[in-house]
């Protein structure tokens, strides 16, 4: 079926490795997977780069793409915006210093870190609560993945998500701003922001709101760590000065409970995929009351937890909270960022941060006409009376819910299931698995 | 389409199955957001209301294209006076159940906020039935 794409997707499947053995269309949160002529297949608008396909795949058939390293020289200014989450893939004998240094050497002319902006994002976060006082509980726009999975799977939310974009959008004008200040043209500088995740690279690509996000370039995390790692073991760096204008708040945005802290009047914070969803599924429902703030970040540990880190998610927490609490209790008096600052700047970027729109894109509805709909609604219901509702995946589809609707749509062939006929006078081997009768396993509605 | 569901006395914890099976219908159907939501509410306020005060009952959800008709029918003590239950902060819910964070007197005046046509059948001592319907696409 001829659809629009919403989405940019840098997840993407290679077809030599993958087996067809199921285990990442079991994974996925909204279905967006199905099995074709053995191989994997994604579906562009469902999918919300969660990347949860991707840790689950045995075969490590599921990357996600990157742009070219050699991008950096067609500039002369080369900018490397590096989250915290970097510095908390190492071992905390490699100095950040050291880590800076290799940066360098592979051929960055400057490091900034992203959570330089984290302060002013929480500030109009503020604001945008204090102006809406009709809405009680407001969603954090930090985690990519969380506004997707709400505009594909909780349409009725998505005016619950501050409209507001990333630290790393913040970052990233800042420094434009800084190096324009020193006389070097726009042309000559590109920023390439290093990635925790999928998630960031499709938000990067295809901004909610189609805007300039400044960024030339985006480079996976885990592919950096090894070139860095190389020359950390090969020694002998010229030290880096490291700018110590974060603070200890800054430095643990990324991490659970990091963003919610700045909002100590009422905030809360929800990491890991299955806790978002049962509370988005809550918050619908309105079975629970969460007024203020919510941080919900799709990875487990948030960001620490990115499928591109490499490090154990709870160690690299444990350097940044370490990092925190040394900033903290030695840096007593640090210097602003004086950019930040600057009203006139700082008004314009304001404006340039708000998303017009955040619109639902629910991938749930069966037709756009409602009673089209209403006759696919009742026949996927009686299908899925008759499949066996074992979810075995045979049939490409990972559930037999799934496989209805795949039907219903005409995406599928009944005969795509291999149970259907069998379930109900299965085989002697079968029979040990499902005992005799499947019928009235699959009638209860509860 | 048509849904039932059982209702088992002070199984709070069970509660909501029925809400969350008829929205995963809805949002299908493209129902609007809003209307998904007062069903939804109306729907599990009807289904604890019967949970904390009956003995067990039903429920039946007859989905068609214009309509949504939910029937929540308990075993129980019926309400005594139905325009004292449907004044705001007026419950009759035990302590136990006031504990659990429910019994607050907002039960029937949330659904009536939430339903375009509620009808309530009650004989005390018998039980009580209550037929919401809520207009889809209006």
């Amino acid at each position: 079926m001829a659809q629009e794409t919403y989405f940019h997707h840098s997840l993407k499947i290679n077809d030599y490795l993958c087996t067809g053995c199921s285990s990442c269309i079991r994974a996925c949160p909204t279905a967006a997977l199905r099995i074709r002529d053995g191989k994997v297949i994604l579906s562009d608008n469902k999918c919300v780069d969660c990347g949860e396909c991707m840790r689950t795949c045995p075969s490590r058939a599921i990357y996600v793409k990157q742009d070219d390293f050699q991008l950096m020289d067609n500039f002369k200014y080369r900018v490397a915006l590096v989250p915290v989450t970097f510095i908390a893939q190492f071992e905390s004998r490699y100095k950040t210093k050291a880590i800076y240094s290799c940066l360098r050497e592979l051929g960055f002319t400057h490091i900034y870190e992203v959570e330089h902006g984290t302060k002013f994002l929480a500030r109009l976060y503020r604001q945008y609560m204090a102006d809406h006082p009709e809405i009680r509980t407001f969603i954090s726009p930090y985690c990519p993945a969380v506004i997707r999975l709400i505009q594909v799977r909780f349409p009725s939310l998505v005016d619950n998500i501050i409209p507001l974009k990333s630290p790393l959008d913040v970052a990233a004008r800042v420094i434009l701003r800084q190096l324009m200040a020193e006389g070097v043209s726009r042309g000559s500088i590109g920023i390439f922001y290093v990635t925790p995740c999928a998630a960031k690279i499709a938000s990067v690509k295809s901004p909610v709101s189609g805007q300039d996000t400044c960024i030339a370039g985006v480079i996976n995390m885990d592919f950096l760590y090894n070139k860095v790692k190389l020359l950390l073991k090969n020694a002998g760096k010229d030290a880096v000065a490291v700018n110590h204008s974060l603070t200890g708040k800054d430095i643990l945005w990324p991490v659970t409970g990091g963003e919610s802290a700045l909002f100590s009047e009422s905030s809360f914070a929800v990491d890991g995929l299955a806790n978002v969803i049962e509370f988005l599924e809550n918050l619908e429902d309105e079975n629970i009351d969460v007024p203020g703030l919510v941080e919900m970040r799709i990875c487990d540990q948030s960001c620490m937890g990115g499928p591109l880190t490499v490090n154990n998610r709870f160690v690299a927490r444990n350097r940044l909270e370490k990092r925190a609490q040394l900033v903290d209790r030695v840096l007593r008096i640090r210097k602003e960022d004086p950019t930040l600052d600057n009203p006139e700047f700082t008004d314009d970027l304001a404006k340039q941060l708000v998303i017009p729109a955040i619109k639902p894109r629910s991938m749930l509805k069966l037709s756009d006409d409602f009673s089209t709909a209403f006759r696919m609604a009742e026949e996927m219901k009686r299908l899925e009376k008759a499949l066996p509702g074992i979810n075995c995946a045979a049939c490409g589809a990972p559930t037999c819910a799934a496989f209805a609707e795949d039907v219903v749509r005409g995406e599928a062939d009944i005969d795509g299931c291999v149970f259907a006929d069998i379930r109900n006078n299965p085989p002697d081997a079968l029979r040990k698995v499902w005992g005799e009768r499947l019928d009235n396993q699959n009638t209860t509605t509860k | 389409m048509h849904y039932s569901f059982d209702i088992e006395r002070g199984n709070f914890t069970d509660a909501g199955h029925a809400s969350a099976s008829v929205k995963r219908t809805l949002k299908q159907l493209d129902v609007a957001p809003a209307s998904i939501k007062r069903i939804v509410v109306a729907l599990y306020e009807a289904e604890i209301n019967a949970v904390a005060h009956a003995y067990g009952g039903k429920i039946d959800v007859e989905i068609d294209p214009e309509k949504i008709v939910m029937v929540v029918a308990d075993e129980g003590p019926g309400i005594p006076n139905v325009d004292l239950a449907m004044t705001e902060g007026w419950s009759t819910a035990s302590q136990k159940v006031r504990e659990m964070g429910f019994g607050a007197g907002m039960g029937l005046p949330n659904i009536k906020k939430n339903t375009d046509e509620l009808k309530i059948d009650t004989r005390i001592g018998v039980g009580t039935t209550l037929t919401m319907t809520v207009y889809l696409n209006s």
